[in-house]
């Protein structure tokens, strides 16, 4: 397989035909392979169960936590090989990943949950200053900030487990459909966050949504996942042009049947 | 009716409840910082107590060094029982920990009982068993100093929770899984909470052993202990402290009700009431959490 250097030195993140095993017998993704550009943000797209989480648990090394393990395959986080690196050291190196469903600690306040994700190391001052950054980015936070985490609506609740994970300092950040149950509104609101992070600080994105057509409004590139594998990969604009991901994931175009989208699996393999 | 003898149950009642929140406390911390009912406290407290003995009486070390050593000895057990039996167990079923909890009591008290045999011991502590003198009321020495150090855990506890670390702690009994997401390591966490819920059992070890010997009916504390936790509400400091002192009353002075008619024994059957009702009525207990539906 032609490794391109050149091409991979700015990539901070890239899985090179990566399987994941469930049990040690389920095979979950069969051959993902997906590159995020340094300061670049790409958006995994695909129906539930097709894979995409499992790949964000891959690289953030939680598929341990669910006993997966990545059977084949390398994960590269910034030049380095990350596979046999412990989830919580994963963290340190600069990766955080926001699961599905939230997942704020309840019980905690908004402010004990960006405490709780500050790095050990990281000086009071420092925290207190990250701490007032985040309630920058989620002015509503910082109204909720003494109450428990777990009464706060489903929006602030998200906005939290984001900040959670800026907390930890992330130079890739992964988030799993953080649109889920969310109005459309809340969705523009925590996406236009996103994408000024991504600009001022230059903070990489990994991006898992169903929810295509606001994911591509920010996105530069997209794969799409189905089956656990990369069936088709471009820039968000080409994307949004496709006939076939207007019709399944846009909620566009005519008439089509869904056995003919296969054929991009051999037409199309990001690999080859 | 005697006044001075139902306040001098009241208040013996109350320091003996104090007594069982020590245990209490060692059970909220572990279920506080990992969300794990820790069935093998009592065991643990036995231990501490055992492992006390044996500098101060095998080897005839003075107590100020035996104490903190046997304290450095039983840190470095609870952090060896997470690492060998519980860190495989990590997210899987509650049931399944609780079964191994289980195992780790009947180990312990396997263990203890072929070192050092079934025969009782004296710590001897140094504390008068000169009664101490409250107004007219008569109280026992050792149950004060036993309550003054539950007091004192309490307060450390209490402001333990709100540091960083304990905030940590805090989250990962929350959400194992979210805790790991954000590079907090959830096993050195629960590690530690094993650690210092040890090192509780080394208190506790030596008050007991000093109000009633040690030996194997030492890990029975356990059921009290498990009462006035639930009764406070097992992830709750506060709770520990109100439910014993509570329980603690009930006990002494129902029994001193209770007693004339059924011929003695009915201390037990309080306790037993108490963890019954608390479960049926209100399961989170006092001061626990509840858990959180968001509609």
């Amino acid at each position: 397989m032609a490794q391109n250097d050149s091409n991979t030195k700015d990539m901070i993140l890239s899985l090179n035909s990566i399987e994941v095993l469930y049990d040690s017998v389920l095979l979950a993704i069969k051959g993902v392979s997906v590159e995020v550009p340094r300061g670049g943000m790409v958006a995994l797209l695909g129906s539930n169960g097709a894979g995409k989480s499992t790949t964000l648990k891959a690289i953030s090394g939680l598929l341990k936590a669910e006993r997966g393990k990545v059977s084949r395959g390398e994960i590269k986080f910034d030049g380095k090989l990350i596979g046999d690196i412990l989830p919580q050291d994963r963290v340190a190196l600069g990766i955080c990943h926001v699961i599905e469903g939230r997942r704020v600690f309840d019980h905690l306040t908004p402010d004990e949950n960006l405490e709780a994700a500050a790095p050990i190391s990281m000086s009071r001052a420092k925290i207190k200053s990250e701490k007032e950054r985040m309630y920058e980015y989620f002015p509503r936070l910082a109204e909720r900030k003494s109450a428990q985490s777990g009464y706060l609506s489903g929006g602030e609740q998200q906005m939290l487990a984001i900040g959670r994970a800026l907390m930890t300092q992330p130079r890739l950040l992964m988030l799993d459909e953080p649109s889920l149950g969310l109005a459309p509104f809340l969705v523009a609101e925590i996406f236009g966050i996103i994408q000024r992070i991504n600009k001022e600080q230059g903070l990489s994105v990994l991006l898992v949504e169903q929810n295509a057509v606001a994911a591509l409004e920010i996105v530069s590139h997209g794969y799409l996942i189905e089956n656990g594998r990369v069936v088709m990969h471009d820039t968000a604009g080409a994307l949004k042009e496709n006939s076939d991901i207007q019709e399944f994931y846009l909620g566009g175009g005519e008439g089509k049947n869904f056995h003919e989208i296969k054929h991009y699996s051999r037409r199309k393999r990001w690999l080859s | 009716m005697d006044w001075i003898f139902l306040s001098e149950l009241t208040v013996n009642g109350a320091l003996t409840g104090l007594l069982y929140s020590l245990v209490a406390i060692g059970l909220v911390l572990i279920y506080k910082s990992s969300a794990v009912p820790n069935l093998a406290q009592g065991a643990l407290t036995m231990t501490g107590a055992y492992v006390v003995l044996a500098f101060s009486h095998n080897l005839g070390w003075p107590l100020w060094v035996a104490i903190p050593l046997a304290a450095v000895i039983m840190f470095l057990l609870g952090m060896g029982i997470e690492r060998v039996a519980l860190r495989r167990l990590a997210g899987r079923p509650i049931v399944m920990i609780l079964m191994m909890t289980m195992g780790i009591d009947i180990f312990l008290r396997g263990t203890t009982l072929a070192i050092w045999g079934g025969s009782s011991r004296s710590v001897n502590l140094g504390v008068s068993y000169d009664p101490f003198f409250l107004g007219d009321m008569l109280l026992s020495r050792i149950h004060i100093v036993g309550a003054a150090v539950a007091i004192a855990l309490f307060v450390g506890f209490l402001l333990f929770f709100r540091t960083r670390l304990g905030i940590r702690l805090r989250a990962i009994s929350d959400d194992y899984l979210a805790s790991w997401s954000i590079g907090i390591s959830v096993e050195r966490g629960v590690g530690l909470s094993w650690g210092l819920a040890s090192v509780v059992a080394v208190a506790t070890g030596v008050i007991w052993g000093e109000v009633q010997g040690v030996d194997q009916s030492l890990s029975v504390l356990l059921l009290k202990g498990l009462t006035v936790a639930v009764l406070g509400g097992l992830d709750s400091i506060v709770g520990a402290i109100v439910a014993g002192i509570i329980l603690g009353i009930l006990e002494s002075v129902g029994a001193d009700f209770l007693d004339p008619f059924v011929g003695g024994g009915s201390r037990d059957l309080i306790v037993a009431a108490v963890l019954i009702l608390t479960v049926m009525i209100r399961p989170h207990g006092l001061f626990g959490r509840h858990d959180i539906e968001r509609v």
